[in-house]
């Protein structure tokens, strides 16, 4: 992929991220190039939604550097934090819909804050986002009429409203059937090849992973490091780690003991 | 007219306007838009892109987008000018519709509170013929609901009879009839105030925690689980409650009211009107009637606040936010009806 040539997006540098005495991941480095889709995945408590976090700005890191488009997030002022957080799209797990307003005012809210345009124009970009991700129809619902998979399309569509040069999606599949996240998929895919988005998700879903990922990052929580960075079906035919391999095959755990004398 | 360079949702305002500027200048002649020099555009410059060819123009004097390159060429194509139509709004509800919506919503909530009271008393019924009943649960909720707010409901109680006293007895002093003011604090605090301040503490402290309470089970989907064991969530969860603080009001009350006395009786004093003279004041003013009378309003209030708080949960929607609705709603509809049933006991009782 050329996009791999080009300066990272996001360049995460020797990070080290936990809560006080208590690391869940040390020197950790990843670049995500513009246009790649990324998948960070690990088990619980591996520190993927502090990772998130720390990306998103919301946490800080306990050493290490977090570049966004080459500008250090950790050490940047209040302002310039602020700069760099506004091209960040976050999709939080559960939609995050700001409850008192309607699906286009949640989509609008960005473009009504941060830019001069008025309001029929501000209107057209946010209905245009909506019919991008089918969400046209719903517009006028208020966020608690919506089903799961249009709370996180209309979330992806808020995400968006002030471009995707970076979208970072926290479970987008979670609690979705199958038919919605193959959607939601898709819809990716279509955003990142119409806009040339990049995306970096949090996710566990395996199809989801084989369907969209350039590349996955696996967090191990024993060793608190990364254990993998590669393409999903590479890592799933060649690691030779036996977490990767487990997780790609869908393995269970050796059976306890008490389970085998049955 | 040329485009170019980045077009994003920061950059767009001036272009966009300038455009239509432009396109509003000529409406007669057909417009050519250069965008061989767009190095970049976001959903802004999409929307922009799009706008400019959409618009209904004279016959002949369409807009043309020239050397586009092909991929946005065809995302714009992508979107049809008609599904952007303008949306429907909702109907504006006026003055007097307003008033009659809220008046029948409240009477049919009125309805729904007295059925999920008979509801509640036909529970309690059932568990006692079926010799089920558990006076633990009730005495827990007893204990954090009672137990618990005793310290507040002192302070409340304290200060209402100091306050009374006080301004009362300023007033009456000018008369030389500061005696009377033994009357005024007895009456109030006996038949009014202990149990009014009481509720409302309690509605405010404990009203809202059940309706908090029940309305998170309600989202968290517990109330379903108890359902499928074969258990009715108002015999298990509601009655219990209702109990409880039809109970507990009383005895706070009552507690309220000494305290409020004593308060009163100690700000007389400085009015010179001694401990004694008080006591033998107040055993003339007041009555065993009006202490009954006090007692059985907290009962009534508590049973609302209960009631109240436990069917605010049980309507609570779906999500986080409907619990705090539920809360708020148990809240001020626990005050009205116990300012409404306290003027309802007063002309009963007049």
């Amino acid at each position: 992929m050329d996009s791999v040539a080009s300066p990272p997006v996001i360049s995460v540098r020797n990070l080290r991220i936990g809560y006080g005495a208590r690391v869940l991941l040390d020197d950790a480095s990843f670049d995500v190039h513009r246009g790649e889709i990324v998948v960070i995945l690990g088990g619980s408590g591996s520190g993927k939604s502090s990772l998130m976090k720390n990306i998103i700005g919301l946490q800080e890191p306990l050493a290490g550097d977090i570049l966004i488009d080459g500008k250090n997030l950790v050490t940047a002022g209040p302002d310039e934090k602020a700069q760099l957080q506004r091209k960040l799209g976050v999709m939080y797990q559960s939609g995050a819909l700001f409850g008192s307003l309607n699906v286009l005012e949640n989509v609008r809210f960005p473009l009504d804050r941060f830019t001069d345009l008025a309001l029929e124009q501000k209107d057209l970009i946010a209905r245009m986002l909506l019919k991008t991700l089918e969400m046209a129809q719903a517009a006028l619902l208020m966020p608690g009429e919506l089903s799961g998979g249009m709370l996180k399309r209309a979330a992806i569509a808020r995400a968006m409203a002030l471009g995707c040069d970076i979208l970072l999606l926290d479970e987008p599949s979670a609690g979705l059937d199958p038919i919605t996240a193959a959607n939601l998929d898709r819809t990716i895919l279509s955003l990142r090849r119409n806009l040339g988005c990049t995306f970096l998700v949090v996710t566990h879903e395996l199809q989801s992973i084989f369907a969209i990922a350039d590349r996955a990052i696996m967090l191990d929580p024993h060793s608190r490091s990364i254990i993998a960075d590669d393409a999903p079906a590479s890592l799933r035919d060649h690691s030779n780690d036996a977490r990767v391999h487990q997780f790609f095959n869908r393995q269970a755990d050796a059976e306890p003991l008490n389970m085998e004398q049955r | 007219m040329v485009l170019e360079g980045r077009i994003t949702a920061h950059t767009a305002a001036p272009v966009w306007q300038s455009a239509l500027d432009t396109l509003a200048r000529y409406p007669d002649r057909p417009v050519v838009v250069d965008a061989s020099r767009v190095e970049y555009v976001d959903n802004a410059g999409l929307a922009l892109l799009f706008d400019l060819t959409r618009r209904e123009r004279a016959p002949g004097a369409a807009v043309e987008l020239r050397a586009l390159a092909p991929n946005l060429a065809a995302l714009v194509r992508r979107y049809d000018p008609r599904d952007f139509a303008a949306l429907g709004t909702r109907r504006h509800v006026g003055t007097l519709e307003h008033l009659g919506r809220a008046t029948l919503h409240q009477l049919a909530y009125l309805k729904e509170l007295s059925a999920f009271l008979g509801a509640c008393g036909r529970a309690l019924i059932h568990a006692h013929r079926r010799g089920v009943w558990k006076w633990g649960d009730v005495l827990d909720v007893a204990t954090e609901a009672g137990a618990n707010a005793v310290p507040i409901v002192l302070l409340m109680g304290f200060l209402m009879g100091v306050i009374i006293a006080f301004e009362v007895g300023l007033v009456a002093r000018q008369f030389g009839a500061v005696i009377f003011v033994v009357n005024g604090v007895g009456v109030a605090m006996l038949r009014e105030l202990g149990a009014l301040m009481t509720a409302i503490v309690l509605a405010g402290r404990t009203g809202a925690a059940f309706a908090a309470r029940i309305g998170t089970q309600k989202v968290n989907e517990e109330l379903n689980a108890i359902s499928t064991f074969g258990l009715d969530p108002i015999e298990f969860l509601v009655v219990p409650r209702l109990l409880a603080l039809t109970l507990v009001v009383p005895l706070l009350t009552v507690l309220a009211d000494v305290i409020g006395l004593a308060g009163g009786a100690l700000v007389m004093t400085t009015f010179d009107v001694s401990f004694l003279q008080f006591h033998a004041r107040l055993l003339d003013a007041v009555t065993a009637a009006d202490v009954i009378l006090g007692i059985v309003k907290a009962a009534v209030f508590g049973l609302t606040i209960g009631a109240v708080g436990c069917h605010q949960g049980l309507r609570t929607g779906a999500g986080a936010a409907s619990v705090g609705l539920s809360a708020t709603s148990a809240v001020v509809r626990s005050i009205v009806l116990i300012v409404v049933i306290d003027g309802l006991f007063a002309v009963v009782t007049s």
